[in-house]
């Protein structure tokens, strides 16, 4: 009873200072989990640019080496000096695989593919610009008879599984003679990545106010020029989010590629980097390094807009 | 340029008729005022001169041409919005200057322009901010800037005041006054704000659902209301309406609501006889009686205040007139609390009597 009476009469002061403890719990323990989530995401992109310093024989040891024990620029070389021996049917046998030294015939290709893609992609992009940013303008700013419909549309499009499409497109390129050509591309491109350009673009659009666009006319602009001189300024963390989302779809395109292209004329990195599982051996340590080249152009492109991304990525669904 | 006419003009959004048969013509360097509620069609009218919106029936004329369809940017129009509209991207100074950059004034002649606007509007030291980094007040000047560089032969503007706190909105009042005198143009005004109308207009058009309701200037439109209306969106506290009937009697046409009885002076007493028998809305403004000492039946008001509410230089007090309650303005001598009986007299040169049908004034229009 004492007891009690004592715990009700002193004023506990457990809540009057912050607890120092708890406080350095709490950051460990968010620390530790980023840490976790880290080697998550950069685990497989670490191993990806270490095994193409490797050799097939070191690459295939046990347990794995994070860091090459014997470095080697032999899957560089091949790529970019055409260094290799080619094995064909012939000599396939020659070597033992796991001595390393094979070389997919196509590593000659990986160059000029990336080349194409490269094309594809940018004109992708541009094409993208030229497109969607006076269809997302006219579609937030301007009324007229079924701008709604015409919104939903466009975006209804992007329901259908691109394997659906595959069969039409293949139809309508066959028919302009653009098979193995790199506007087939282009042209497919466009249709996948032009709606969420709209899409991201118009919202971002619509954010704006009205009368921003009401003045600028007063002050002289043509529907034109008030796009460019006053929209797309203001637009720029979205342009820059809908030119890496065009790009990179174009970059890591598969499915399309694979119909339309025949030849290096027109073939991209995927389908290269793929080409070089089906070959007469597989050499794991090459196919890294193709993974390695293929993903420099997206992280230099991510790193040189880093801080538009996330902005842009929101900008359309947060008013301000 | 600067007269402005408007020919049967209609604007539908899609089945909503914003503006209904328009006839309107605003004169050369008039200050012209768009009065109304929320929703009546003001911004509608203004943004079709400044050529924003299309029109859907009639014609609009800046003098002799008919500009119907001619675009924002070929006329010679300003614009000050309600939100202001600044370009967030640009500073002061650009936000003001654009409008001469879009028509190819050349560098000196936009420098000198925006720092002599800048200048009168007391912004000289902003002109590097982002609009971002600027007060309510000084954006609004902003946006006031960017349509005074332009020297347009029409000046219109959207509420530009709603948005400022009441101490800056009564002294911009006297600065748009001001200006107007200055620039020589003329001025398109829309407020929901009367007291705004009385005090800037040469001439109020006051407007409900689309309709033009009257036009006038702000004595006629506060005097002479002619329907219902108009003489209760003016008038702050509103004018007090009774309902009741004209009766004849040996005094002439008197109004008669219940026990409560007005008579009319005789011209106006004249006017009223073809309407005996008809059901009527008797309008008084608060500030039409004064204080004395006995009732007088027929000539004066009295009752019971209920309420006292002082306004520093006057006072308001309210009391019940046949069930409806009625607010009168009185002067700070009277001392007066709730439950006192008063009665006061009438100013019966200014009584309104509205159709209690078709809520048309007896009186004029
Ligand atoms: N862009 C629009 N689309 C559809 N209806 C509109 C549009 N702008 C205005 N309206 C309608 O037209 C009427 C008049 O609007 P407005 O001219 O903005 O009134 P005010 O400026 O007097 O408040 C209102 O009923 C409003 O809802
Ligand atoms: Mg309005």
């Amino acid at each position: 009873m004492t007891l009690q009476s004592t715990k009700f009469s002193v004023p506990s002061e457990k809540w009057k200072y912050k607890s120092k403890r708890s406080e350095r719990t709490r950051s460990a323990v968010i620390f530790i989990a980023s840490i976790f989530l880290l080697i998550y995401v950069l685990a497989p992109v670490g191993w990806l640019l270490s095994s193409s310093f490797q050799s097939e024989a070191e690459i295939v040891s046990v347990p794995p080496h994070w860091l090459p024990h014997e470095p080697t620029m032999e899957n560089f070389n091949a790529i970019f000096f055409q260094e290799f021996e080619e094995v064909t049917y012939e000599t396939r046998r020659k070597v033992d695989p796991a001595a390393g030294g094979y070389i997919p015939s196509t590593a000659k290709d990986l160059l000029p593919s990336m080349w194409n893609s490269f094309i594809i992609s940018v004109a992708v992009v541009i094409l993208n610009l030229v497109v969607g940013v006076p269809a997302a303008y006219a579609m937030a700013k301007i009324r007229f008879w079924g701008r709604q419909a015409s919104v939903y549309t466009i975006l209804t499009t992007r329901v259908i599984p691109d394997i659906a499409l595959v069969v039409p497109f293949f139809l309508v390129i066959k028919n302009l003679g653009l098979l193995d050509h790199v506007m087939s591309l282009i042209i497919t491109y466009l249709a996948i990545t032009v709606p969420f350009t709209v899409f991201i673009l118009v919202s971002y659009f619509e954010s704006l106010p009205d009368e921003l666009d009401k003045a600028a006319r007063v002050d002289g602009c043509s529907r034109l020029q008030t796009l460019i001189q006053v929209f797309l300024p203001l637009a720029r963390p979205s342009l820059v989010a809908v030119m890496l989302f065009a790009f990179l779809t174009s970059w890591n395109e598969f499915l399309l590629a694979l119909m339309f292209t025949q030849t290096i004329a027109s073939q991209t990195l995927p389908i290269i980097v793929a080409s070089f599982t089906s070959d007469f051996t597989i050499s794991f340590s090459f196919i890294n390094a193709a993974g390695v080249v293929a993903i420099i152009p997206p992280v230099i492109l991510a790193l040189f807009f880093e801080r538009y991304i996330v902005s842009g990525l929101t900008a359309g669904a947060v008013k301000g | 340029m600067a007269r402005i006419l408007f020919d049967n003009v209609t604007k539908y959004y899609a089945s909503v008729k914003a503006v209904d048969n328009l006839n309107l013509e605003i004169k050369d360097k008039e200050f012209l005022v768009l009065l109304g509620p929320s929703g009546c069609g003001k911004t509608t009218t203004l943004n079709m001169i400044a050529g924003l919106e299309e029109l859907s029936k009639g014609d609009i004329y800046f003098d002799q041409q008919i500009v119907n369809f001619m675009p924002p940017h070929i006329r010679d129009v300003a614009m000050v919005f309600q939100s202001y509209a600044l370009y967030p991207h640009k500073n002061v100074f650009e936000n003001i200057g654009f409008g001469l950059k879009m028509r190819k004034y050349d560098t000196a002649e936009i420098d000198r322009r925006v720092r002599d606007a800048a200048e009168r509007l007391h912004i000289e030291h902003l002109l590097d901010r982002l609009p971002s980094q600027l007060s309510g007040g000084q954006r609004q000047r902003v946006a006031l800037g960017r349509a005074m560089v332009r020297q347009p032969s029409v000046f219109l503007m959207d509420e530009p005041l709603s948005n400022l706190d009441a101490a800056l909105r009564i002294s911009m009042r006297a600065e748009i006054k001001q200006l107007h005198h200055s620039m020589q143009t003329t001025f398109v005004y829309v407020t929901h704000d009367q007291a705004e109308a009385l005090t800037l207009a040469d001439r109020i058009v006051v407007m409900k659902d689309g309709v033009v309701q009257q036009i006038g200037s702000p004595d006629e439109i506060y005097e002479r209301p002619e329907n219902l209306f108009v003489g209760s969106f003016l008038g702050n506290p509103p004018i007090n309406l009774l309902v009741g009937e004209l009766v004849s009697d040996n005094a002439g046409v008197i109004f008669q609501k219940g026990r409560f009885k007005m008579e009319f002076q005789e011209e106006i007493s004249t006017k009223l006889q073809p309407h005996i028998g008809k059901s009527v809305t008797l309008g008084i403004r608060p500030e039409d009686v004064n204080e004395q000492g006995a009732a007088v039946p027929g000539l004066s008001v009295s009752g019971t205040v209920n309420t006292v509410l002082p306004m520093g230089s006057e006072q308001y007090v309210s009391m019940t007139i046949e069930g409806t309650e009625a607010f009168f303005r009185l002067g700070k001598e009277h001392k007066h609390k709730g439950g006192d009986n008063i009665s006061l007299d009438i100013n019966r040169n200014r009584l309104h009597v509205f159709d209690q049908e078709t809520e048309r004034s007896l009186l004029w229009g």
